[in-house]
Order: C-alpha cells, then structure tokens, then sequence
C-alpha cells in the first residue's frame, strides 16, 4: 500500500501538475458527460414521446377490394364497363371492431361514423364567394356521387377528446362538455361557436336535423358543449355548407347512423385505435390479421407520423450524442497518454529511485494509477457540476437544428403531420372523409408538435457511467504510457 | 558474503571488455573501497554488484546464490541498498519520509519504522526538524546523510556507493566516510565504496585497484 501513500504525497506536493492534470481530465470529462446526459435526455425525450403522441391504426373497409369487386361483378355484364352510381362501400362491424379493442396494447379507441344532414330547427353556416356571386351565394348542400348532401356534417364518434381535431388544437371546446363513452346512447352533440352564435344556441339547447335519405327521420339532439374551430379549408369548398368546419355538429356515431338509416345499425365508418407504444404498431396489424380479421374485407392503416417526427430529432441528438462520448473518449485517451508519457519521462529519475529500491515495476505504474484516479474523483466533482450546463447548450442547439431540418424535410416531402392525413388519407380519428376533407390546406405547422426542450438532468447512474469512462480513459492512458516504465533500466537513469 | 565469479563484462565488442575472469569476495564487517581513474569500470562494477545491470559472463552470488536465480528487483530490495552520488533521494518527500518508504518498500523488520529512521537522522547530524522538510531543501552534505541513512535503515546487509562524497567539500566528505566506517563495524555490514579519491580510500579497511581490466589489492 506504500504506492498509495506515494501517490497522495506526489499528488500533494506536486500542486501545479495536478491542477493540470485535472484540468485536463475535467474537461474531457465535461463533454463526455454532456454526451450521456444528452443522450439519456433524447431517450427519455423519446419515451414521453411514445407515450405523449400514441399511434394509431385505422380499422376501414378495405376500398381497393371493394372497387375490384366491382368492376369483376361488372365485367360479367353486356356493357362490360361498371356503373358508377353501383358502387358500395360496406361500413365496418361494430363486433369486429369490438374484438380489435380487447387486443393488448391498446390504450383507447374511437368509433367514427359520419354522414351529412338537414339543418331543421336552425341555420347551417353558409358563405358566399364574390367571384362566382349568383351560383354559390348559398349551396346546402346537393348530390355528389351518387350521395345526398345535407347542410351539417353529422361527425359521430365515441369520444370528443381524443379525435386528432381536438388533440392537435384544431378544435377547443369552449363551453360545456365534451361527448364521452356515457354519451353513446344518447343524443348528446358538441357544436361550433359560429353556427351556436348564429342560431343563438347555448348548451343544453336543442335542435333537430333530418336524415338526408329519409326526410321523414328527424332526430332532436341535445347541446352539451361549444367548440371553437380554427380549420381553414378551400373558399370553393366552402360553398357547400356541410364542408363548412362551421357546420360540424360531433355526436354519437349511433346518431350518425341512426340518419344514415337502419342498414348502419352496429355498424361504424372506421375505427382508430391508439396504441400503448408505437413500437407495437406492426405487431398490432399482425395480431388483428393472426385473429382472424378478414383483410380482403378490412383494411387496417397504421400511422405514426406524429411520433416519428418527432422522433427523428430525437434520434439524431442520440446518436450525435453518443458519437461525442465516443469521440471525447478517444481524444481523451490520446490527450492524456500523451500527458501521462511527458509526465513519465519527466519522473524518469523518481522512477529510477524507485526501481533501484527494488520496487516493482507493477507498484510504480499503480502509483501513476492512484495519482490519476485522486486526478479523476476531483475532475468527475468538477464535471458534475459543470456537465449539466454545458450539456444544456448544447443538448438545446442540437435539438434546435435537427427539429428546423426534420420540418424542413417534412414540409418538402409533404409528409408534416396533417399533410397525408388532410388529403384524403386515412384520418387520425379526424371523423371520416368530410373531416379529411376539411383538413386539405392545412398547415403543417398548425397540427405539428415538436419537442422543444431535453430535460437536461444528471442522475446517479450518469455519474456513474462517467466514472466507469473516466476510469477506462486514466487505465489506457496509464497502460499506454507504462509502456516506457517497463523499458527503464534504473543503470541508465541513475548512473550517467 | 558477495562472491564474483569469473566476471567479464563488456559494452559492444567482446574484445573491448571491462573485466575479465575477474574473481573478488567481499565480507561482511568491513569497508571496501574501489580505487580507479575515470572510466576504468568502476560504476559499471558498482551495477553488476548492486544488482542494477547482469554480468556478460561469470556470476555474482550472494550469500551462496545467484543473484540471478534470487531475481535482480528481489535483491535490490532485500539484499542490497545504493548510495549514488547524486543522493537520489524523491524530490516530493521529507527526508525521514524518503527514509521511510524506502523501508516500506524493502520491507524493514523495524517496529516503529518512523522512530528509528528520526533515530538514525538524529544519530548523522540530522535534526527533526530538518528531518521534516522536503529533501530538495537541505544541503548536499544533508541530502547525503539522509541517503546513507536511508541506506543504513533498510536491512540490506550489503551496502554500495558511487561516489559518495563526489558532490561534498573535505569535511563533509570525511564525515560521510566515518559514517560508511560505523556502518559496516557497528553494523557488521559489508559497504563497498567506488571513489577516484585516494584520501576517502585510504578510510577504508580494503582498498582493491582497478587497473588494466583486474583488481589489484592494494592495501
């Protein structure tokens, strides 16, 4: 244990290459520390992201299969050529949706079912466009498609909360409540502001509107909540009032099958389930199909666009980070080898001393050793409380420059949140292809939700990890410099 | 006590060699002092002895064995202590600190290893409160004493200087060999000394010559 007590001294006595040393060793021991804490940061970062944003599988008719279907039913006929008002799309079964839900790894879901209807007892929201006065002044609605068009949107689902328009901010509500599971069974409705404002409708107001198919089907509906809409959607579209955001009254999808008629009776558009983990996606689609689900019938579209991109930042910060703690750890390992060689040589006599004591040469480079971890303890002390800010400045301009380039990215691949989902894509709980199609030419930056911060801490574990580099880096800096330690014949250097 | 047999030692040609078939015994109990002009072989004789360089041929053996076969660290660190004329004392310690760890690091028998050393000190001219600073801050003569002290407290029983009083002035230089003198008589010893100086020689009990590649044994 003499070496010890040697090292102290050295140590001790020795101030100014200490102090060196440590500084030195401080400073490697800053960047790799700020390294780890960035890239424990960015995976915890991307753990409350996964749980922040979920991801979602669409559970749809299969359209693709459908419109095969139809032309193979068709081509048997004599024109050989299908007729387009024929065209069926069949809804979803509520009992395999049912089944979807009980599967592991789903934290919520949500039923759409969507259709249009008569304003009854109030005015739809209309708007007027200057260009083309005459046409457009006030469109209800109309025939498109073979499908009856009424003024409002019927936007059924299962719950308010957790549909993509009120979850990215798009819709707030403003006043009352919004629909939840107990709201299912009844006829219970959230409306917009503007339509409540110029029907002078507040909550627990009621009005009623008519099936679009069956003008004898009238339904009273019960006003529970005002939301307030921000969605912008093409002048040409809004002609038609049931494009109108205005004119979206969300309710329960058995109300919206209730006007669409007895046939959607336990029946849904779609369903969106949102997943625990987004990393089970795949393994969800593969479970449902595994269970049974007729995918000639069914589609099933997973979309996790939210969570990757918000991800990708992150992961890029992880990786950049992990290369630092690794380049760090390398240039480490070269700056001191050198710094502990020229110490060697400069303790080439005390070494000699030593040697011709008959100290081993095993105790000699223990010495070195022990100096450089008493150098370490003080500098891992020194990074600790340095690290955290020096991580912080960079951790935040890192994180800065790869979400601006992610959104770059995204914005020119037309892939930001809202961009595939708007157009027509399968919605994220939007409420079917009226609320998709409301969505086309919106921003990305409206629905867009980044990670703006890294929750910059230094735990244990960290200093930990430090020490365990700290300790890799002074153990092959000391072996490498050892090296001239082994070659010393006390002769050359004591007896010149 | 230290045997050399059949020495022969040379640096690059075999035929420039320092010694050769060289044969000496050294006893315990007596100082030896090992006269030459500079560059005879002497401190080469002082590193073959003291376990610091391997003979080219023959051997040296200590009490009966081979100082090969006893492994050259081992007996630097049991069986022999050096006094180099630059005192090569750890410029960071005290001088009872040196004197300490050296007999730590030779495993001394000594009980209370800092008693004996400040003992010891005490005994050459060193006070404890010389004995407390660091070494770089006493005088040559001082720096030399603690180094035979050093020496003297480790239990080597064979003690070898090089040019022990080279750095001194007269009166240091013979309080320095009186030393080497209580060192081996009192403590039976065997302490070899190199010097070019006849007038240190002459202190000594044995005086061998190194002269035309042999020892002549001149007093």
């Amino acid at each position: 244990m003499n070496f010890i007590k040697r090292a102290y001294k050295s140590t001790k006595v020795k101030m100014g290459r200490t102090v060196l040393l440590t500084l030195v060793f401080s400073a490697i021991l800053i960047f790799i520390l700020a390294g780890l804490i960035i890239q424990n940061a960015s995976l915890k970062a991307i753990e409350n992201a996964s749980k922040s944003t979920g991801a979602t599988v669409t559970l749809s008719t299969n359209i693709r299969n459908a419109f095969d279907r139809s032309d193979n039913s068709e081509s048997d006929s004599e024109e050989g050529r299908p007729d387009p008002g024929s065209f069926q799309i069949s809804p979803v079964e509520l009992a395999i949706a049912e089944e979807l839900a009980s599967m592991d790894n789903v934290a919520s879901y949500n039923y759409i079912s969507s259709t249009s209807a008569n304003a009854e007892s109030f005015d739809a929201i209309t708007s007027t466009d200057e260009s083309s006065s005459e046409n457009s002044n006030s469109m209800p609605g109309g025939r498109m498609a073979g499908m009856l068009l009424g003024d409002v949107t019927i936007s059924g689902t299962s719950a308010t909360d957790t549909l993509s328009a009120f979850t990215d901010g798009t819709n707030k509500l403003i006043e009352g409540v919004g629909l939840t599971d107990e709201d299912i069974d009844t006829n219970n409705v959230v409306i917009e502001t503007n339509l409540a404002e110029a029907n002078d409708l507040s909550v627990g107001d009621t009005i009623e509107v008519t099936s679009t198919s069956d003008e004898e089907s009238t339904i009273e509906l019960t006003i529970v909540g005002i939301y307030e809409s921000s969605a912008t959607v093409d002048s040409r579209m809004m002609q038609m009032s049931t494009l109108n955001p205005a004119n979206t009254i969300y309710a329960s999808y058995k109300v919206a099958n209730t006007l669409k008629g007895e046939d959607y009776e336990n029946t849904v558009d779609s369903v969106v389930y949102t997943l625990e983990d987004p990393g089970q996606l795949q393994q969800f689609v593969q479970d449902a199909e595994a269970a049974g689900l007729d995918t000639d019938a069914y589609m099933l579209q997973t979309n996790d666009q939210m969570y990757q991109q918000m991800l990708q930042p992150l992961e890029n910060v992880g990786d950049f980070a992990e290369k630092i703690v690794l380049l760090v750890s390398v240039a480490g390992v070269v700056i001191l080898s050198l710094i502990v060689i020229l110490m060697v040589r400069e303790r080439k006599h005390e070494i000699g001393v030593l040697l011709s004591l008959g100290e081993k040469r095993s105790k000699v480079i223990s010495q070195f050793f022990v100096e450089m971890l008493i150098v370490l303890i003080v500098a891992i002390g020194i990074a600790g409380v340095s690290g955290k800010y020096v991580g912080n400045v960079i951790g935040e301009q890192l994180l800065a420059q790869e979400t601006s380039t992610t959104s770059e990215v995204a914005a020119m691949d037309g892939n930001g949140p809202g961009g595939a989902a708007a157009f027509g894509g399968r919605p994220q709980g939007g409420g079917g292809g009226f609320q998709s199609f409301r969505n086309f030419g919106a921003s990305s930056s409206e629905v867009a939700t980044q990670i703006k911060d890294l929750d910059i801490t230094i735990s244990l574990e960290e200093l930990v990890k430090l020490g365990g580099f700290g300790l890799g880096i002074a153990f092959i800096s000391i072996i490498i410099a050892s090296i001239g330690v082994m070659r010393m014949q006390p002769k050359k250097i004591l007896i010149s | 006590m230290l045997e050399i047999k059949d020495l022969n030692y040379w640096y690059t040609n075999k035929e420039d060699a320092l010694y050769n078939d060289v044969n000496l015994t050294f006893e315990a109990g007596r100082l030896y002092a090992i006269l030459g002009s500079s560059g005879s072989g002497k401190t080469t004789f002082l590193s073959l002895i003291a376990g610091l360089d391997v003979p080219k041929k023959g051997d040296v053996v200590y009490d009966g064995k081979s100082i090969r076969k006893i492994g050259m660290t081992q007996y630097r660190n049991r069986c022999v202590s050096i006094v180099f004329q630059s005192y090569n004392l750890l410029p960071y310690m005290s001088a009872l600190e040196n004197i300490v760890s050296a007999m730590e690091i030779t495993h001394s028998k000594q009980k209370d290893r800092r008693a004996y050393a400040l003992a010891m000190l005490e005994k050459v001219g060193i006070t404890k409160e010389l004995a407390l600073k660091n070494v770089q801050h006493l005088s040559g003569g001082q720096q030399q004493r603690v180094a035979i002290v050093r020496a003297m407290c480790c239990d080597a029983q064979l003690v070898v200087a090089d040019e022990p009083t080279g750095n001194l002035d007269e009166q240091n230089s013979r309080e320095i060999i009186l030393l080497f003198k209580r060192l081996a008589h009192e403590q039976q010893k065997c302490v070899i000394v190199i010097t070019h100086e006849k007038d240190i020689a002459k202190e000594c009990d044995t005086i061998l010559q190194l002269k035309n590649k042999t020892f002549q044994l001149v007093k």
